[in-house]
């Protein structure tokens, strides 16, 4: 059953001989805020590109709601491009307003909005002053605005929190949970993985072009090696001798492993509880840093 | 197959729909709004009407058009005054008769004499620059003529016509006949058919301020589509843009906005020039040149939507404001020609130039003003000009398309129109 979300099927893209992106495919489902992981250059901003209908793709398709992607459908969500740009010699409200309109809002729905927004991210002052005014960190409120304002049916935000201070973080991903809580599906890209790991429900992860995993967290993590931690009363380091287990890191007495077999567990606790005592064997639940670099590697 | 909303129990629906946190609705606020070219258009002309260099350099031009128009009124509301030193009565009575055609003539001409004691005192009241001339016998016979510098022909030819009449008169009676019997059959009247004839200089002088004003305004505003289609390339608010509504609409918004600013501009200037003018003695001339003054305006309208095209193809080739000058170049080059032609084209040449696009704007009102078109020729050379125009903006409308999104480099005028879309 098809939903208000966005689908993207086998999306390609090349740029001469380069393959930016191949064969690219992810659901961001409605209500969902999906993060958009991967390093420099792996195709993110490319395909949130082909989304926006910024770019054509080379190869296959984008969907709403089950059916091709229009250019009206286009209109009512919310972009937020990677390079930041406004007009530097127009007032803060003069342009939200015209860009709001040039989505569809009428004048006064649009600053109705415009107002709303100022006043939440603590810009209400400086509406009439000419962006070029405005530090950095608050032309990027004033972005997330132009994306955000209306009621836009999906977004597509680029580095969203890119050059925000941890208040203004926490304000934008509220702002983002009361947008999925209507059911609009969120797609947004980050190299900050812990707030990716805080925020999202969804994730894909694109390195080189390609997607290396997607799913919700709790899924890549059950995909991932287990690592345990080991913490003796005697010196750790003959476990790297033991067969089946990985040792990540010795430290004196504490040893982080992986178990590469599945039998190797017993072994290795016959051998430690013979040479002296356990204090602790636990399973380390793996970050999403640990994830993404597995999968990207 | 059906479409689900999520609606979350607790969102209340949001009467004015603009609040952060709206509800979710099988309709939504964005994407409904008509016509986003007229919204760009708007805003391109409150930027432009905010804008102070605009404004003052409006305001200048204006003053010196209306300073023009002053400086003319005073200039032949001046009466001249002509001292001419003599030292004998027949001198004086000379400057006398002079005096007399002179004011028939011109009534702002007057001449008088003045009589001083010998050559020495005549001299010094002219070098003094109380006297522009001295009138005196010559040593051979007749009269001469002294003064400074060159004589101002409002006086010499008064005096040639007093010093011939008066030696004809005498010689006449010396021959026993009189002037009269002598110049019987002599005369030529003039008969003109209008009032053209003799304002040579008045064409030349509008063509060259149609010119000027085409060619100010085409450059002023082209430069400053291309500045604002660049900016918006530069900043990547065209990603945004694009996103909300075609690019289509967006050109189309810029070239309205700025070609209606433009045009305003133009009527402004040719207005109060009509006004200067009918100030002037060239008042005579207002229905030919108030003739040619709409025909200017209306190639200026239909001609500037193609250099307005062409100068926002220019910006979105450009990837930051610096490479303008080069993108703008071949606009500029056809922009000066056209200019610099005006003023040297005459004959077939000029009837050529009149049918071709951009340089119609100027040389066909020219021609009109000059009174050798014929009544066919505007309306063709217009209708010529805006299917060129339309050629223009269709063309135009690719290369913007094609080279808006490429923001690495400048993309030459051959890449953009041999690329796919």
């Amino acid at each position: 059953m098809a939903t208000a979300d966005i689908e993207v099927r086998h999306l390609t893209r090349t740029f001469g001989d380069v393959r930016a992106v191949d064969d690219v495919s992810f659901a961001v489902g409605s209500g969902l805020l999906t993060g958009f992981v991967g390093g420099n250059g792996a195709g993110k901003t490319t395909t949130m590109r082909m989304v926006m209908g910024v770019l054509a793709p080379s190869g296959g398709e984008v969907l709403w709601n089950g059916r091709p992607i229009t250019a009206t459908d286009r209109r009512s969500f919310g972009y937020m491009p990677e390079e930041r740009g406004l007009y530097p010699k127009q007032p803060v409200l003069d342009q939200l307003v015209y860009l709001g309109r040039l989505r569809g809002l009428g004048a006064s729905a649009a600053r109705q909005s415009v107002t709303a927004h100022l006043e939440r991210l603590g810009l209400a002052e400086r509406a009439r002053d000419h962006v070029e005014k405005l530090s950095l960190g608050n032309q990027q409120r004033v972005q997330i605005i132009a994306a955000l304002m209306g009621r836009p049916t999906a977004l597509v935000l680029d580095e969203p929190f890119s050059g925000l201070d941890p208040v203004a973080v926490d304000s934008m991903a509220d702002l983002l949970r009361e947008h999925t809580s209507r059911g609009v599906p969120v797609l947004f890209s980050s190299h900050q993985l812990d707030l990716v790991e805080r925020l999202c429900e969804r994730l894909v992860v694109l390195a080189r072009g390609r997607v290396v995993a997607s799913g919700t967290p709790e899924h890549l993590r059950s995909r991932s090696v287990l690592r345990h931690r080991l913490v003796l009363s005697g010196d750790a380091g003959w476990v790297r001798g033991v067969a089946g287990v990985h040792a990540v890191d010795v430290e004196g007495h504490i040893a982080l492993l992986e178990v590469v077999e599945p039998t190797a567990e017993r072994r290795l606790l016959e051998e430690a509880l013979r040479r002296g005592d356990v204090h602790e064997f636990s399973p380390q639940r793996p970050s999403l840093a640990q994830i993404y670099r597995e999968v990207t590697a | 197959m059906t479409t689900t909303q999520h609606r979350p129990p607790f969102d209340q629906p949001d009467p004015e729909g603009a609040g952060v946190t709206p509800p979710s609705g099988e309709e939504h606020e964005l994407g409904r709004t008509e016509r986003p070219w007229l919204i760009v258009a708007l805003r391109e002309i409150v930027v432009r009407l905010t804008n102070r260099a605009f404004l003052v350099s409006t305001l200048v031009t204006l003053v010196f058009i209306a300073g023009y128009g002053a400086f003319s009124v005073w200039q032949s509301g001046r009466t001249t005054t002509w001292t001419v030193a003599v030292t004998d009565g027949a001198a004086g009575r000379l400057v006398g008769q002079a005096a007399t055609t002179a004011h028939a003539d011109d009534a702002k001409v007057v001449i008088e004499s003045r009589t001083v004691s010998g050559e020495s005192a005549a001299r010094a009241l002219v070098e003094a620059g109380d006297a522009a001339a001295w009138l005196h016998q010559s040593p051979s016979g007749g009269w001469t003529l002294t003064s400074a510098d060159e004589a101002d022909n409002d006086l010499v030819v008064p005096l040639e016509a007093a010093v011939r009449t008066d030696a004809l008169a005498t010689n006449a009676a010396a021959a026993g006949t009189t002037i009269q019997a002598l110049e019987r059959g002599s005369t030529l009247t003039t008969n003109q058919f209008d009032g053209r004839q003799g304002t040579g200089g008045f064409v030349k002088g509008a063509t060259f301020a149609f010119a000027l004003l085409f060619f100010m305004a085409a450059m002023m505003f082209g430069q400053q589509i291309a500045a604002s289609v660049v900016e918006e390339k530069q900043s990547r608010l065209v990603e945004i843009l694009v996103t909300a509504i075609p690019l289509r609409a967006l050109l189309a918004g810029k070239i309205v906005g700025n070609s209606l600013i433009a045009l305003g501009q133009v009527l402004l200037f040719a207005g109060v020039g009509l006004v200067a003018v009918s100030f002037t003695d060239m008042a005579k001339l207002l229905p030919t040149l108030s003739t040619a003054v709409v025909w200017f305006v209306l190639f200026f309208a239909v001609g500037f939507f193609a250099l307005a095209c062409l100068f926002a193809v220019a910006g979105a080739l450009a990837s930051r404001t610096e490479d303008l000058q080069s993108t703008t170049a071949p606009m500029t080059t056809i922009l000066m020609l056209v200019y610099v032609l005006s003023f040297g084209l005459g004959g077939t040449a000029l009837e050529v130039a009149s049918f071709v696009p951009v340089a119609s704007v100027v040389s066909m009102p020219g021609r009109i003003l000059a009174g050798d078109t014929a009544w066919w020729e505007p309306p063709v050379a217009l209708v010529v000009m805006a299917g060129f125009s339309v050629a223009t903006i269709v063309l135009s409308e690719r290369i913007y398309r094609r080279s808006l999104l490429q923001t690495r480099g400048r993309v030459s005028w051959k890449q953009a129109l041999t690329a796919p879309d």
